[in-house]
């Protein structure tokens, strides 16, 4: 105990010098005025920015703005796509009939569906929900099937000689054996999730902390560019950590000892 | 032999055999057609220690599926008692290959499940799993996942999974692949106890000649490529079984017979390119070497 204590404090030094490392080099990449990079701003002034910025509702609002679209967006989709991967899964009647379909619509980037969604959508908000559910979906359904075909067949079988029927499987067997998978597509989802968004924001939102990055821009107020940067890195790793946390939660077996 | 005496808890001493006639099994892979099993014929007698040989790839794991009732045969028939196989069913119990334990279940879960799906009741299921996980020393473990638990430990949960549920026949498919010796010995030691304590109809898998012989009522041979029944030894060693047994002269005596009848299928195994018959193929040169030199 503690042994693996003293590790994790070793790590979290070595973690800790090579963000101190970072800044540094920051500071003389911009102090020795290194071509094309001389417009960047200080790292004191991008902090002294996001201070102030984080002093304003204005900053705040955005962040809640986002999340919210994060979350309606991501949890649509899996409350869509994960049973939709299961079914495809059991049956395999319902996969020859909607496979190919998914398989058309999967290869085109979650982004090249902005136009069309701003066009069909009746508001902005809802066409930007449209864009983050279809970042999440595709993803969580592919990860779903591949979780329910990779449950071996000797638990089923395992479990049906014991005496259970198709629900008992479905329920007790099929749901936990691709939960691993579900995790695994919630993460990857809620990462691109995060690309779809900031970019919908960006060309189509009026709010939000991509459209608050992208305002900036063309303030041309490039420390509160970075801010918004560093505030989209933060918002997307504390959503990952959220469903790693949760994923840990659902999954006690995969706990470590 | 083996009866059912003194162990009223465990069993209900309702046991079943088992008739194979005339089995065989093709598959097809793309335009091909590959025999794995060519009319078959054994019985699995009632109350005994029935132990399945041959090499790898011969076929037994197909055999065990196909008397549990999770792939059917391309011809002939499988009767338990005389009721024809026409799917999985609790009165078989199988304890797979390579570990089959749901993995999001504690070991006391796992061994409920069949309990828990048929509606037992609540308080006959916690007696039950009491005894059956005390009967194979997993009561301390009851609470860990199967991640958490030995190789050998996860053998025994598997198999009080399948012995909580009394099944008529119990069959094994080489259950102790993997185990280090000291636990495998261990094991076998402890699953011929039980067998002799119980005396329920088992059909075991394996291809260790000593292993089979130790556990064997009467041992069937099979074949290699197509899997046909090549013969079948009945095993006298006195029961309860000991490992000292292993040194009689009457279990070198089998020994020798098995090995003549399997060397042929190992080498055909062997030449065939199938990697696990090297170790058997080794063994059994090794062992005719010694012989001869004896001779
Ligand atoms: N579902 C299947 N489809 C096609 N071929 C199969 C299938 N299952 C098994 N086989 C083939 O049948 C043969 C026998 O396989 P099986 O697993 O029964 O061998 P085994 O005797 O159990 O070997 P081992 O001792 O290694 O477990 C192999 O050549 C295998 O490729
Ligand atoms: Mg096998």
């Amino acid at each position: 105990m503690k042994k693996l204590k003293k590790v994790f404090n070793i790590r979290v030094l070595r973690g800790i010098i090579s963000i101190v490392i970072f800044v540094g080099l920051w500071q003389l990449v911009v102090f020795v005025k290194v071509p094309y990079l001389k417009n960047l701003p200080y790292p004191k002034e991008v902090a002294l920015d996001g201070i102030s910025a984080a002093g304003t509702k204005i900053y705040w609002l955005n962040w809640e703005i986002s999340l919210i679209r994060i979350f309606i967006g991501f949890i649509a989709a899996q409350l869509i796509g994960i049973p939709l991967g299961l079914a495809m899964g059991v049956s395999r009647k319902f996969k020859d009939f909607t496979f190919p379909v998914f398989e058309i619509l999967r290869p085109i980037p979650p982004i090249a569906w902005i136009p069309i969604a701003i066009l069909f959508w009746p508001t902005r908000e809802l066409s930007i929900y449209f864009l983050v559910f279809i970042g999440a979906f595709s993803i969580i359904v592919i990860n779903v099937l591949q979780g329910v075909s990779n449950i071996s067949v000797s638990l089923k079988w395992a479990a049906s000689s014991l005496g259970a029927r198709p629900k008992d499987i479905f329920w007790r067997i099929m749901i936990p054996g691709s939960l691993p998978s579900i995790v695994t597509g919630m993460t990857v989802g809620m990462g691109v999730t995060w690309n779809v968004l900031i970019a919908a924001e960006m060309i189509a939102g009026q709010n939000g902390l991509g459209r608050m990055t992208w305002e900036a821009y063309t303030n041309y107020n490039i420390p509160l560019i970075v801010v918004g940067m560093v505030s989209i890195g933060v918002a997307g790793y504390l959503c990952s950590s959220l469903i790693r946390w949760l994923g840990e939660r659902a999954m006690p077996w995969k706990k470590r000892f | 032999m083996a009866g059912n005496n003194g162990s009223g808890a465990l069993s209900s001493g309702n046991f079943g055999e088992v008739y194979v006639e005339g089995v065989t099994k093709i598959y097809e892979k793309e335009d091909e057609c590959q025999t794995v099993l060519q009319d078959c014929t054994f019985h699995v007698q009632r109350g005994k220690l029935t132990v399945l040989m041959g090499p790898s790839g011969c076929g037994k794991t197909v055999l065990i599926n196909l008397i549990a009732g999770y792939e059917k045969p391309t011809s002939g028939h499988i009767y338990i008692d005389d009721i024809s196989v026409v799917g999985p069913g609790r009165d078989r119990l199988v304890v797979f290959q390579e570990t089959a334990l749901f993995p999001w279940m504690t070991a006391y879960c796992n061994v409920v499940f069949g309990c828990q799906v048929r509606k037992v009741t609540k308080c006959e299921i916690k007696e039950r799993a009491e005894l059956v996980l005390k009967k194979v020393g997993l009561y301390e473990f009851r609470d860990k996942y199967p991640s958490q638990l030995s190789g050998g430990m996860q053998r025994r949960a598997e198999l009080a999974r399948a012995i909580i549920n009394d099944p008529k026949i119990l069959i094994l498919d080489e259950p102790f692949r993997g185990l280090d010796a000291m636990t495998r010995q261990l094991m076998q030691e402890f699953y011929v106890g039980l067998f002799e304590e119980v005396g329920r109809t088992n059909l075991f898998v394996t291809h260790e000649i000593d292993e089979a012989i130790f556990l064997a009522d009467r041992l069937i041979i099979m074949t290699f490529q197509p899997g046909r029944i090549k013969a079948e030894i009945e095993v006298d060693l006195p029961r309860p079984r000991e490992f000292r047994m292993l040194a009689s002269p009457r279990f070198m005596e089998i020994r020798e017979q098995a090995i003549e009848l399997l060397y042929e299928e190992a080498a055909k195994a062997f030449a065939a390119g199938n990697k696990t018959a090297y170790d058997l193929v080794g063994a059994v040169v090794a062992r005719k070497g010694i012989c001869k030199k004896q001779a």
